[in-house]
């Protein structure tokens, strides 16, 4: 008889943590036409995009935001947010209307942790691939698309790290939603469409009326992608910066917190389906 | 013994919201929201000892999917008490799933995309398998299952059965103190379900591992476990050893006979007659074919003269009940079921 196993210690849990994340890595593989089909869309759009705000820029040239700079601003914010498309609400929502949840509650591993690392896997991924969106950028515009400095691409790159945990937690804190609807899909299309509105993802928010922006300063949403950006186009700098950074933490740390007590409540009245 | 788990009063009801019918009703059900319980297990009570091996069954819908739901710890018990290895299992589930094996019928822990080996070696850190133990499962397991073929294969790409093994496999990778097997064999074949069993029993062997086995395939019972817990809508019917079931319930025992001649009217009348008073009862008297069964042990010899004695016979076997044939009796015997 094996003796009874005492609770896992935190680098244990690591361990586990480190070969979980080998393993979704791997999985990420496996769907080779879907991830070609996504990033030829995610292109095309662009292009589009790009199309539009030349027309637009071509009848008024007066914006306030000339007209390169925006097109660089677009592609930007477009890899970063392929960088943070997360698939969590239809996996977890799938799984819960599956029963399948059953098998990740039996892990000896912290659930939010494991899909924190499903989510970095993801993140690791796509942020590979958002490279070709970038390219395209570089194509097109050249050294424009480059940082305005070192210092704001250093300080970017700590933006779009948490960025994305920002956005992990909008996801994680939504998901819960599924817990009790028994589907991703419409929690998935609530998120997206809100990330959509809010993030900066289709403009700068220098662009937004006034009462939207006031809005978006109330919400997480804009520092996943606005913020990154942003920092990476020079327009903020110094102390300013910073204390973006500061709210992102801030963020997450919020998010984190409420997704954990969230998850607590919809785990007692789950009903795991399924004989 | 030390004790593996212990219930008591165990109860769960699930709330399952009343659907109206029809398309404008399901439009409504969006925004009432009536609810009516519903009793899955009804206070049970059992406890079971460290290296025991009982199996639970009971008809579809009896409620034991949700037992193993709550001493797993993936659902709250609506009341009772409940501990599992010294646990609360929904309270301290994940404390418990270190030390506790799950399979849950059709329900795969196997990560779908990758292949099955890349699962084992999750779980070899997950669990923090020591290596000597895990040389010995997983060389087991793959032995006894015939893993080896399947290893490199993407779960989504295995069958049914092949899928089945791999993930039984799995859950056992770690040797668990308990292993709650929900319909194991469910969809095998009958050579691999020896398999399964073999294997399972072997795992039992040598690590000493408490079972508790959901099955609809009462060889799973007969040959793995020694106890058996009988669920019946929610409440339990029958808890003891195998012996003890078959003593409680298999008081019949029957002689089958091959007539050369279908015997007339009045013979059988005379035979039912004579047999009476030794206390048989001939129930089937059609064609070639007569059966007297009985319940007084013993009474084999005595009916079985008269038998040849009365009726020119071809051939003749004895038949005591088994579990089988008394589970169906006792299934059959109830009215109302869903
Ligand atoms: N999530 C659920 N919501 C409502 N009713 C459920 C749920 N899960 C199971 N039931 C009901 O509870 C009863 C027992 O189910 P279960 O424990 O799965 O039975 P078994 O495994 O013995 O076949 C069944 O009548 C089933 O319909
Ligand atoms: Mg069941």
């Amino acid at each position: 008889m094996r003796p009874l196993q005492p609770p896992l210690t935190f680098t244990q849990n690591l361990e586990s943590y480190r070969s979980l994340l080998v393993r979704c890595l791997k999985g990420s593989f496996s769907y080779k036409s879907t991830t070609i089909n996504n990033l030829l869309t995610t292109l095309v759009a662009y292009a589009i995009t790009i199309m539009i705000w030349h027309q637009v820029y071509q009848q008024n040239p007066n914006h306030v935001i000339p007209s390169t700079q925006m097109y660089v601003y677009l592609l930007l914010a477009g890899a970063v947010n392929y960088a943070m498309s997360l698939g969590m609400e239809f996996r977890i929502g799938q799984r819960i209307r599956t029963g399948l949840i059953a098998t990740d509650l039996l892990k000896p591993i912290d659930f939010q942790m494991a899909q924190a690392i499903q989510s970095i896997s993801d993140g690791l991924f796509n942020g590979a691939l958002s490279f070709v969106v970038f390219s395209l950028g570089f194509f097109l515009f050249g050294t424009q698309m480059l940082p305005s400095s070192p210092s704001a691409f250093l300080l970017f790159l700590v933006s779009f790290v948490l960025g994305f945990t920002v956005i992990y937690g909008i996801g994680f804190v939504f998901v819960q939603g599924a817990f009790y609807t028994y589907s991703g899909y419409g929690i998935f299309a609530a998120r997206n469409a809100l990330q959509f509105t809010f993030s900066g993802f289709s403009a700068p928010l220098d662009y937004y009326p006034p009462l939207l922006r006031t809005i978006t300063d109330y919400l997480p949403f804009r520092h996943t992608i606005y913020t990154p950006v942003a920092i990476y186009m020079g327009w903020v700098t110094g102390p300013a910066a910073y204390l973006l950074l500061l709210q992102q933490l801030g963020w997450t740390v919020g998010l984190f917190l409420v997704g954990k007590f969230l998850m607590g409540r919809a785990l007692k009245q789950l009903e795991v389906q399924g004989g | 013994m030390e004790n593996a788990l212990h219930v008591e009063n165990l109860a769960k009801s699930y709330k399952r919201s009343m659907r109206h019918p029809g398309l404008l009703g399901a439009f409504k059900g969006l925004f009432s929201s009536k609810t009516q319980e519903f009793q899955a297990v009804k206070g049970i009570s059992f406890s079971i000892n460290r290296g025991e091996r009982v199996g639970l069954i009971g008809e579809n819908g009896a409620g034991k999917s949700t037992t193993l739901k709550m001493l797993t710890g993936i659902i709250a018990p609506t009341s009772g008490k409940l501990e599992v290895l010294g646990l609360l299992p929904w309270k301290q589930r994940r404390e418990l799933a270190l030390n506790i094996g799950v399979v849950f019928g059709q329900r795969p822990q196997l990560l779908w995309d990758i292949p099955v080996r890349e699962t084992f070696r999750l779980l070899k850190a997950m669990y923090r398998i020591p290596s000597d133990v895990y040389e010995v499962t997983y060389k087991e397991a793959v032995r006894r299952l015939d893993l080896e073929p399947l290893l490199g294969t993407p779960v989504r790409l295995l069958s049914l059965g092949q899928r089945m093994r791999c993930d039984l496999a799995a859950s056992l990778l770690h040797a668990p103190a308990i292993a709650f097997l929900d319909e194991p064999t469910i969809g095998l074949d009958l050579t691999v379900k020896e398999q399964v069993r073999e294997y399972i029993r072997d795992m039992q062997d040598k690590f000493g591992v408490t079972l508790l086995i959901t099955t609809h395939d009462l060889k799973d019972i007969t040959e793995v476990c020694d106890r058996l817990l009988l669920l019946d809508k929610g409440t339990l019917l029958f808890d003891g050893s195998l012996k003890a079931f078959e003593k409680k319930f298999a008081n019949e025992s029957r002689i089958v006979a091959d007539l050369e001649r279908p015997a007339t009217a009045s013979a059988l009348r005379k035979l039912s007659a004579e047999m009476k008073k030794h206390g048989g009862i001939v129930t089937g008297g059609e064609g070639h074919k007569l059966i007297v069964s009985y319940r007084k042990e013993g009474s084999a010899p005595v009916l079985t003269q008269i038998l040849l004695k009365r009726q020119k016979v071809a051939d003749l076997t004895l038949e005591k009940t088994d579990i089988e044939t008394i589970v169906t009796r006792i299934y059959r015997k109830k009215p109302g079921k869903n």
